[in-house]
């Protein structure tokens, strides 16, 4: 994967200003390494899915959400998605938070962005699957987000035994651990959205400092 | 012993799936599959009882997900009534089919045999010798009766299957990645184990194990708990690693040291992907290997998951699986009666061959296995504060970070395995040791040689050790080997053997290969082979004794030779007394290795030894076209700090981006070699040539070092250059000025400059990083001088309960020491308790708490309770991604910090008040 200098620097907190060469050099070193070490793996499965407004049965999980909702408008099904960088990432983590601080937030923030920009294409070839088929992707929604509860994480990491397929375990307080974890669901419809609003832009916290 | 005896003899059968076949029985999504145990056994009997007419010798009880985070202690759904009712439904399982066999076996009409009730019949009849389908059934009804099932020796049941006693994840990462705590997932695991042997299982079966440290709980808790024979399979992926990074060769290594019986993959892969991993596994194992695949790569359709191939497809590649070598073949998701039936058609005349004892000496760390055999393994010995002042001031401060960069550097320079001795008359050693162990395997992927005399030490470090360790030492003592022993056996490892007992170290190397057969002779009575043996031949200083190389070296060669045994040395003990030690331990290094010397314990941080290692690997044809050689030496690409540092790090010795943009690279090996004594000569020299290899790096020696004033290296984040800058002013100035005149203001420079959001955190930390590497050297010279830095006061640090992600936390503590606070760092996943019993402690006036997730804000709040409870003078500051200077105020805070530096101001808010 190619390095995403920008999503890296702009989990660092950078807005669009222009980091120094020792910073650029770190965060090439904490891909690098990232690419050596992680061995990110991606499984999904589809759903029937029915929603009204905010009430939706998703087949694995059962919740009320009006992002969600929102989100899911038009869709027939459902697709419950998972993805992680594995335990690798966070054991890189880990080590530098122990031996050099600077790199360690650099590479958790390198592995933020590798591991979207992996679930990125994942997506895209589901999204290309589909449309040949006539079905149109929503962008992803990942409990936590708005109002979609996170307590739907212990079913979806059930149903979709992601632990045996992915290695996502979740922790008492509903962490994943590998940190490096996505769940998400990806509404599919037979019609495509005008203007896909996706990403920060489809998120209501706006004082968000990461947001672009 | 039955199944042992079983798969000595011919191919054994697992059974497949399960988890799909209950969803076809109408298990909903989110219904834990274990409570089908008790709600509708006919179901689990049912297909048990599929699976041995498919031709299953064993079928896996439904205890998958089985364990104390599940299911509660009474009521319908207890663990124990779990387990016994899974059991249970496959003891009946096997009754009823060897009623249906003893049917067939007294030659039931041939109408029988064609009903679609009895498939396993089908297939005996289409054996063609039905002798031969019974003489198979016989040997392993035997076998089962062997095993003193109390069940067993009734005529009537003659049971033919094992009952395998399914133990798979607990479902939680182990830490320091995950929550579970090491000792905890034992004891989930205990207690199934414990129900399990009880309701009359015939051996555990570990499966499904992505983590090797948590099968290492499963395996111990089964073998401390049961005297049932114990089998693993773990899941590998597609590269050959587990999910925590292993390979096939460091578990394998980890396994056998557990002493498993049968081990091998399950789930994961289908069976085309495995062949590759089988084809890895055969060539470390030593003990019969299982191959349990999934029906082949799943996809999803219309919510339903499809496999790739076909229970036909499927039986085929079983086939080249179990010619390939597979001691025992079954299914895992997706596989059904139907591919196991076709698989054992296929599959149940194939000639059983066992693989062969490898005799292979290897440790593992929990990524990678290191052999030791043909090419010489370096030992690190730096970890060991014998004449180290520094270092036991480390051990005594708990000063870890000190320890993990002596094993750092080490590793960048070339160690394969690193020594760890703690041992302090004063200190806890047995907790120390657990300790320290903990913290190097969660930063370093070497294996670990645990080097201890205190027993409880010893197997403190062993069990919770992530691999199988080197264990330093044994001796020829009686009481040392029954000592030592039994914990090798217990827990794996290869263990040093020094060739000395009650009467001393013999003179002669006659007396030390006495020794080391006696020592073999007692091993092998505790099941220990040879292979895992080091023979440490001893060296005694040539100072004191002319002749004690020449015994050593003797000793070496006739261990090679005579007893064909594997040989270690501490090889620096040779030159004590003697001036520039170096020297005489280079020679003898190469010396030793000439004559066999197979594991060596020396500085790998000393370029004499490391000159000695990599020349006699060159020239003993171990480094093929030299390229090892030539990599570390030619100068046009490094030299050996410098090529050790862009491999391994990387590992933060040095700020490597950060030097090289200033065109300064030789401040990388020496940084490193001021942490170790005696090297300093070589390193500068070997640096000085690698800078002239470079245009650009010629120019600027250290001399350049001097243009950058303090202020602009910390400015700058740089850290080698900053340390001598402060060097340099020391001379002149002495050091609270130089603290206050220059170091303060850059750093409250830079963290002006991140509150305004010019600087941004990595150069925020990369400067406090280059701020923190000037103070140590302030402090050791203050300290040479006998005078010691007041701080400003102490804080506690902790991230809340619950939460495990502790980064933001860690950032402040990177800066709070840097504004000259003591930090008490909790870490992670803290219980409020915790946190107010060290506030009360160590009556800090601040206490700082962290929680990243809305989930773990309750437990902030609760600490926050505890606090104002227990030690109302305390103030609490909090941050985290979820919090909100509103919400801070909610849950009772004083003062919700935005960032690292809003903490450092409020702390030096707080501390210029008294507390209270």
């Amino acid at each position: 994967m190619d390095i995403d200098y920008r999503e890296t620097l702009r989990y660092l907190g950078y807005k669009n200003q222009a980091a120094d060469e020792a910073v650029l050099a770190l965060v090439s070193q904490c891909w690098e390494e990232l690419e050596r070490i992680s061995s990110p793996r991606s499984f999904w499965r589809e759903y029937p899915l029915t929603a009204a407004e905010d009430e939706i049965d998703a087949g694995v999980f059962q919740t009320r959400s009006r992002a969600l909702g929102r989100n899911l408008r038009g869709c027939e099904r459902i697709l419950v998605f998972a993805a992680s960088l594995g335990a690798g990432a966070d054991l890189l983590i880990q080590r530098y938070e122990k031996l050099q601080m600077s790199k360690a937030v650099v590479m958790q923030a390198a592995a933020a962005a590798y591991l979207e920009n992996y679930c990125n294409s994942v997506n895209e070839e589901l999204r290309q699957r589909y449309e040949a088929d006539g079905w149109y992707l929503r962008p992803r929604f990942s409990p936590g987000y708005g109002d979609f509860p996170l307590e739907c994480q212990t079913a979806i990491v059930a149903a979709l035994e992601a632990g045996k397929r992915v290695g996502i375990t979740l922790t008492d307080s509903l962490l994943m651990v590998p940190s490096k974890s996505v769940t998400a669901v990806i509404g599919v419809g037979r019609t495509p959205l005008a203007c896909e609003v996706k990403g920060c832009e489809a998120c209501g916290k706006t004082d968000c400092e990461f947001r672009r | 012993m039955g199944i042992l005896e079983t798969v000595r003899k011919r191919k054994l059968f697992f059974d497949g799936g399960m988890g799909s076949l209950l969803v076809a029985k109408g298990l909903n999504p989110g219904e834990l599959p274990e409570t089908w145990n008790v709600t509708h056994p006919e179901v689990l009997q049912e297909i048990h009882l599929q699976y041995l007419r498919a031709g299953s010798d064993e079928i896996t009880t439904n205890t998958f997900g089985a364990n104390g985070l599940k299911f509660g202690s009474d009521g319908e759904f207890s663990l124990k009534r779990i387990v016994t009712a899974a059991v249970e439904n496959a003891k009946i399982a096997r009754e009823r089919f060897a009623k249906e066999r003893r049917a067939l076996a007294d030659g039931m009409p041939a109408d029988v045999t064609g009903t679609a009730e009895c498939p396993k019949a089908v297939q005996m009849a289409e054996n063609p010798t039905d002798g031969a389908a019974k003489a198979v059934w016989n040997s392993s009804s035997g076998a089962a009766r062997a095993a003193g099932n109390p069940e067993s020796d009734a005529a009537e049941t003659e049971p033919c299957a094992y009952i395998g006693l399914d133990l798979g994840p607990t479902g939680k990462l182990l830490k320091p990645l995950g929550d579970l705590a090491f000792e905890d997932a034992y004891e989930l695991y205990k207690e199934v184990v414990i129900y399990g042997a009880e309701a009359g299982a015939d051996f555990v079966l570990v499966e499904t194990m992505s983590d090797g440290y948590e099968a290492k709980a499963a395996i111990l808790a089964a073998k401390e708990n049961c005297d049932l024979p114990v089998c693993a399979t773990m899941i590998f992926d597609s590269k050959g690693k587990l999910l925590t990074g292993g390979d096939v060769a460091s578990t394998v290594a980890l396994l056998e040291g557990l002493g498993v019986s049968m081990l091998g993959v399950n789930c994961g892969l289908g069976p085309v992907q495995m062949k590759e991993i089988l084809k890895e596994i055969l060539k470390a194992a030593s003990v019969p290997v299982i191959v349990n695949p999934n029906a082949g790569l799943p996809r999803t359709e219309n919510g339903k998951t499809v496999y790739d191939i076909d229970a036909d497809e499927f039986a085929g590649v079983m086939e080249e699986i179990a010619d390939m070598g597979a001691n025992a073949l079954g299914g895992c998701c997706g596989t059904t009666p139907e591919h196991i039936a076709k698989m054992t058609a296929l599959c149940r005349d194939k000639k059983q061959v066992l693989p062969e004892e490898k005799n292979r000496t290897v440790i593992s760390s929990y990524a990678q296995a290191v052999e030791i055999g043909q090419s010489p393994v370096l030992i690190g010995e730096r970890i060991n504060p014998t004449g180290k002042s520094k270092f036991k001031q480390a051990l005594r401060d708990h000063n870890i970070e000190y320890i993990l960069r002596e094993g750092v550097t080490q590793q960048d320079h070339g160690a394969h395995v690193l020594d760890v001795n703690v041992g302090l008359p004063e200190i806890d050693e047995p907790s120390m040791m657990e300790e320290v162990v903990r913290e190097l395997q969660s930063v370093i992927d070497l294996p670990l040689q645990i080097d201890t005399s205190n027993i409880e030490a010893m197997e403190w470090a062993l069990r919770i050790y992530n691999g199988k360790a080197l264990i330093n030492s044994v001796n020829g003592k009686e009481e040392s080997m029954r000592a030592v022993f039994p914990l090798v056996k217990k827990y794996g490892g290869v263990v040093v053997a020094l060739t000395l007992d009650e009467s001393g170290i013999p003179e002669t190397a006659d007396g030390r290969i006495e020794i080391a057969k006696k020592i073999y002779r007692t091993a092998a009575e505790y099941g220990i082979a040879k292979k895992d043996i080091l023979i440490d031949a001893l060296c005694l200083t040539i100072s004191s004794d002319s002749k004690g190389a020449l015994t050593t070296l003797e000793t070496l060669r006739r261990v090679r030779d005579e007893l064909h045994g594997k040989t270690v040395l501490g090889v620096s003990n040779i030159s004590f007394g003697l001036p520039q030690r170096e020297i005489i331990n280079a020679s003898f290094f190469t010396m030793a290795l000439q004559n066999g010397l197979n594991a060596a314990i020396i500085n790998p941080n000393s370029e004499a030894m490391m000159r000695a290692y990599y020349s006699f690997k060159a020239l003993a044809d171990l480094d093929p076209q030299c390229g090892e050689y030539i990599s570390v030496y030619s100068g046009q690409t490094a030299t050996l700090g410098q090529s050790a540092v862009v491999g391994g790090a990387s590992a933060g010795t040095s700020n490597v981006g950060t030097a090289g943009a200033e065109g300064v690279n030789d401040g990388s090996f020496s940084g490193a070699a001021g942490t170790s004594s005696g090297t300093g000569k070589a390193a500068g020299a070997s640096a000085g040539i690698a800078a002239g290899g470079k245009s650009t790096a010629g120019s600027q020696s250290s001399a350049a070092f001097g243009e950058l004033s303090l202020a602009r290296c910390i400015l700058r984040g740089l850290k080698e250059q900053a340390q001598a800058a402060v060097r340099e002013l020391l001379v002149q100035r002495d050091s609270l000025s130089i603290i206050n005149g220059e170091m303060i203001p850059a750093l409250d420079q830079v963290g002006k400059g991140f509150e305004k959001g010019t600087v941004f955190l990595p150069q925020l930390l990369m400067s406090a990083e280059a701020a923190k590497a000037a103070f140590e050297v302030i402090k050791e010279h203050m300290s040479s001088k006998g005078e010691s830095r007041q701080k400003k006061g102490k804080i506690v640090l902790a991230t809340v309960k619950g939460d495990i992600h502790d980064i933001g936390k860690n950032i402040v503590k990177v800066l709070l020491e840097n504004y000259d606070y003591e930090v008490i760092d909790l870490g992670k996943d803290v219980p409020p308790e915790t946190v107010a019993s060290a506030a009360a402690e160590y009556h800090v006036p601040l206490v700082g708490l962290s929680a990243l997730m809305t989930t773990t804000v309750p437990a902030m709040e609760e600490t926050i309770a505890l606090l104002r409870k227990e030690t109302p003078w305390v103030k609490i500051m909090v941050g985290g991604a979820v919090l909100t200077e509103d919400y801070a105020k909610t849950i009772g805070a004083d003062r919700y910090c935005k960032d690292a530096m809003a903490s450092v101001n409020y702390a030096e808010e707080i501390m210029q008040k008294p507390a209270g």
